[in-house]
């Protein structure tokens, strides 16, 4: 057999493989878990390695070179240390009067669930998958389906199954990512999915009769089982009434999380309810 | 063992320069371009592997079905390796444009997959896709550029430097 036709048969016996590979995922469309969890365990040590590395140029550069305007930067960041720490006041102030009212309506006390904070330590292996890897792991505490969240709202849910000290988590942004959702003022319930387009989050299933309204903020509803109810999700940007089937509103949101600069994000650590294992 | 170098420094490199180019516009996919740098430098069956073996672990790391990037890799490994053969592509700028063309079959080919195995089409990114080849090109125009001179470079400074004592004719 010829070089050319040997390399056209193990061409051929690759795509057969793939496509063999793709036919087994199309029933159950969740991956290859062993595949996932075993490539994942080995790159997972690289990212931190290349993470670490990249921390110490960042940090040399920022520590030894780029000290010009440090000063007036300093001054900046007091002034808005201070404008913070009224506020935080305000809000110690208005949280005692809520503990005040739930005590005298004799209501049980909300409890916050623990956070764990963790860094970005890689990005997208393939471009539009949307998914990034933390520096937390099993060892953490940190489980598939938790709820990840950074300080301006909603971030992801872990997925694929944690290694010891790293862990995926898939952007609320991605195409197959979603949370359950209620807009602030409407109260309009829906789900939240990625993937669609600019703004990249939409809120479906809203009735029309829904006087929706942009510039609403789209929180958590909790009704998903993984992300707990309260946090933020985004703006509303666009509503399109009576538009394709007619029964329902397109409602397009603006996340409220800058997914360009994700550097840290946290990852509560209250174990999903109801939600099944994997991707 | 160079296929898997190619695909490891790619891999470690898309991963963490990605990170800076989450949900953005600037969108680039370094393996591809390990893998027409591959099949352009040894040929269409190290391009094969190459996108065999990139493409499948890209899938696995990723959240979605594993074998479509595996199986687009794989293809234009190929197809890279023996056009690359046909035209001659010797100089870093005809291995740019190669890299530009084989991305955006490479896209077009992961869309049609998504769309067959999702039963769901999402439409040609047209923006986002030519600012990928835009990239992509430019990261391969740097990659074969650099593996072109630096031989000469290192023969060059050899060159340059005193010999040591022991070589010294005194």
């Amino acid at each position: 057999m010829d070089r050319t036709r040997r390399t056209l048969v193990v061409f051929l016996a690759l795509s057969f493989g793939h496509v063999l590979l793709l036919s087994v995922q199309v029933q159950s469309r969740s991956g290859l878990p062993w595949l996932q969890a075993a490539t994942f365990g080995v790159f997972a040590r690289v990212q931190q390695v290349t993470d670490d590395l990249s921390n110490m140029g960042r940090s040399f550069w920022s520590n030894y070179v780029a000290l010009h305007g440090v000063v007036a930067e300093n001054e900046a960041l007091q002034m808005k240390v201070l404008d913070l720490e009224g506020q935080v006041q305000a809000q110690a102030a208005i949280a005692s009067q809520a503990r005040e009212l739930e005590r005298l309506l004799d209501l049980q006390q909300s409890v916050a669930a623990p956070t764990l904070s963790a860094r970005v330590i890689a990005g997208d292996p393939m471009p539009g998958t949307m998914v990034v890897t933390i520096n937390r792991g099993s060892a953490d505490g940190v489980e598939t389906n938790m709820a990840v969240i950074g300080h301006a709202g909603v971030v992801g849910r872990v997925i694929n199954r944690p290694t010891a000290h790293a862990a995926q988590v898939q952007l609320l942004i991605g195409h197959n990512a979603g949370a359950g959702a209620i807009t602030a003022t409407s109260e309009a319930v829906g789900p939240v999915h990625g993937g669609a387009g600019t703004p990249p989050l939409a809120l479906d299933y809203v009735d029309l009769l829904r006087d929706v309204q942009v510039g609403e903020q789209v929180w958590t509803s909790g009704s998903d089982g993984i992300f707990p109810r309260g946090f933020l999700i985004g703006t509303i940007e666009r509503v399109v009434r009576g538009s394709g089937s007619g029964t329902y509103s397109e409602i397009a949101i603006r996340p409220a999380v800058d997914f360009a600069n994700l550097q840290f994000v946290l990852v509560i650590l209250a174990k999903p309810v109801g939600v099944g294992g994997g991707a | 063992m160079k296929v898997l170098l190619t695909v490891a420094v790619a891999l470690v490199l898309q991963m963490a320069l990605a990170r800076f180019a989450i949900g953005g516009r600037w969108v680039f996919d370094l393996v591809l371009v390990g893998v027409v740098y591959a099949a352009l430098r040894w040929g269409p069956v190290a391009g094969m592997w190459t996108g065999t073996i990139g493409g499948l672990l890209q899938d696995a790391l990723g959240a979605g079905v594993v074998g479509i990037g595996g199986l687009a890799k794989t293809v234009v490994g190929v197809a890279a390796g023996v056009a690359g053969a046909q035209f001659m592509v010797a100089r870093p700028l005809g291995g740019a444009e190669m890299v530009a063309a084989a991305t955006v079959a490479h896209r077009l080919m992961v869309l049609g997959l998504f769309a067959v195995v999702d039963q769901d089409w999402f439409g040609v990114p047209w923006t986002a896709m030519l600012i990928e080849a835009a990239l992509n090109a430019t990261a391969g125009l740097v990659a074969l550029h650099v593996t072109d001179r630096l031989p000469g470079a290192v023969r060059e400074t050899r060159a340059r430097r005193r010999p040591s004592l022991s070589r010294r004719n005194w």
